[in-house]
Formats: C-alpha cells, sequence, structure tokens
C-alpha cells in the first residue's frame, strides 16, 4: 500500500471509530462522494468531532467559521488533500 | 382529578438479565431497530431501548412523550469530566448528547414526533414526578400520555453509592383516563428507597403486588 492509499484508509478508520459510524468499513466510503448531507450523510455535530479529530491525530487547527473549512469537509479527498498539505505530526 | 389507568405496557432489559419470561418485556441486546443507524449512534443501550418502547407505544407520534431517568446517560457524563480535569478538550457529539431530553429529542427526530416532550430526573421521586405531569397533559385533554423509565449502566466509580438495579433497563406506560386497570395510590412512611425501573418492570409483570416509593405507593385495580 503506497502512502497515499495509507492516508486514505487511515483517514476512512479514523472517521468509521470517531463518529461510532455502524455497520461501515473503509471500503464503503468512497473518496469523491460528500461526507455531509447526501453521500456518507454526516450532520453538523459530526463536522465538529472530525475538526477535533483532525487536531489530536495530525495537529490540523481549523476555523469552524472559515469559509475553506467546508471545502476541506466536501469528501475524502479533499480531507486527504488537507491533511497532506497542514499535518504537523 | 381523575383515576389515571393503565393502557399499555412493555418493559426492556437485557437478554441475559430476564427472568421474569414476561410477553411484554422485550429482551434484545442491541435494542434501538426503531432507530436508523445515524441516530441510534448517537444513544447508549438503554436509550435505544427507550426509543424501541416508544415507538411500540405511540406508533403514530401522536401522544405527549415523558421519559424520565434518575442518572441519565451517567456513563459518558462522567467520561467527559474526567478528561474536562484532564485538559483534554470535550467530545462535541458527547457534550451534546449530555444532555437529559438527547433520547427524546432523537426519538423526536427519527419519528417525526411534533407533540409535547418532557425529560425528567427526580433524585429517586421519579415514578412520582412521571405519574404528575402526566395527570396534567391528561386533564389539558390528551387522550394519552406514554411515560418511560431508564436507567443505562452505572459506572463503577458510582456503585455503592446510589440505587440502581445493576444493569440497564427501561419500562413504558401508555396512561390514560379511560382504559386498562386504575392506578390506584396512597401515602407511604417514608421508609422505602427510590424505585428504579426493574422494581416496575416487576411490578407491571405481577412478581409485586404494590410499587411503594419514598412517598407513595402504588397497586392496580380492575373496575
Amino acid at each position: 500500500m503506497s502512502e497515499t492509499q495509507q492516508l486514505s484508509h487511515d483517514l476512512k478508520c479514523m472517521i468509521i471509530e470517531t463518529l461510532e459510524l455502524e455497520d461501515i468499513t473503509p471500503e464503503d466510503i468512497d473518496d469523491q462522494a460528500p461526507l455531509f448531507g447526501e453521500g456518507l450523510g454526516l450532520d453538523s455535530i459530526d463536522a465538529l468531532e472530525l475538526g477535533l479529530a483532525l487536531q489530536k491525530r495530525y495537529g490540523i487547527k481549523l476555523d469552524a467559521e472559515a469559509e475553506d473549512t467546508r471545502r476541506h469537509f466536501e469528501s475524502l479527498a479533499a480531507l486527504q488533500a488537507l491533511v497532506e498539505e497542514r499535518r504537523v505530526n | 382529578m381523575q383515576q389515571i389507568r393503565l393502557g399499555d405496557w412493555l418493559g426492556w432489559c437485557p437478554d441475559s438479565i430476564d427472568r421474569l419470561q414476561h410477553p411484554q418485556l422485550l429482551t434484545t441486546d442491541k435494542p434501538g431497530q426503531s432507530l436508523p443507524a445515524m441516530l441510534r449512534r448517537r444513544l447508549d443501550t438503554s436509550g435505544r431501548a427507550v426509543c424501541d418502547l416508544l415507538a411500540r407505544l405511540d406508533p403514530d407520534a401522536r401522544y405527549p412523550l415523558i421519559h424520565a431517568s434518575r442518572h441519565g446517560d451517567a456513563s459518558r457524563t462522567l467520561d467527559m469530566l474526567k478528561g474536562l480535569v484532564n485538559q483534554e478538550p470535550p467530545s462535541p457529539t458527547r457534550f451534546s448528547m449530555s444532555v437529559h431530553n438527547a433520547t427524546l429529542g432523537v426519538h423526536s427526530i427519527a419519528n417525526d414526533h411534533h407533540r409535547p416532550l418532557q425529560a425528567l430526573s427526580a433524585s429517586g421521586n421519579e415514578l412520582e414526578a412521571m405519574f404528575w405531569e402526566a395527570a396534567g397533559y391528561l386533564a389539558q385533554g390528551q387522550s394519552s400520555v406514554v411515560v418511560a423509565f431508564s436507567e443505562g449502566e452505572l459506572p463503577e466509580d458510582y456503585v455503592g453509592h446510589t440505587t440502581h438495579p445493576g444493569f440497564p433497563c427501561a419500562i413504558a406506560m401508555r396512561l390514560t383516563l379511560n382504559q386498562g386497570p386504575c392506578l390506584m395510590n396512597s401515602n407511604t412512611d417514608g421508609s422505602e428507597g427510590a424505585p428504579h425501573p426493574f422494581d416496575v418492570i416487576r411490578w407491571l409483570s405481577g412478581s409485586t403486588t404494590t410499587l411503594a416509593g419514598r412517598q407513595q405507593q402504588w397497586r392496580l385495580e380492575q373496575l
């Protein structure tokens, strides 16, 4: 597994574990599909929970009010791009 | 005030605990089938059971609902408090669900319920509080009120400091003025403890004839 594939897998596992998603495996999460609303169907509390998980695991602090935060959470691929760019651990 | 009657009831306790073998007692270790998975994940086992009982006793989402729990989701709340002591930021999900009306909130979303909802905690007087509140709704003209009483897992740190059945359990009753046995109450001498949900299950299953609280005791009477 390449480094990119490993990070994608790690992020999917983080989402499933952090958000206590039942009956969902990493394979069920499409890299390009929306995470919120349709697609995986996450909600606003999940967004806050994911923000905290990114801070704990990768040292990335997001501004909840910033316009680009919404963009980072659009899909797994967008989240992965954010982590690759801004991770500090 | 008109006499409150017990229209119907259902209870839940884990499969491993069921010694009563009563048909109105649901015994599954995985309650929550009335909830979609994305909502179910937010509640602990007893919260999920409460939603299942409410969905069965109020299938058309027509009645006011009252949920009482003396301790609520004490395990998650205590974990969150311990985290705060260690300077850890609390989980937004756990924080948002740590309010006492979280279970009814999840149930109302899942069932599109728009009637009154009320969450109670009364330091061991939950039954009195539930019956009084239900009497109020019935006096206002509601045809039925469904009341649920539950306890989740008690954190190890609290064991021995409070009355608790020792396992998660839940009971729900549909109360009305015109059907079923009458709920007769009388004063106690104050020597009894605080009944928990499994005491209510035992009473309604016929294991005991009366249910005694701190101030009142109840029995069912067929008219």
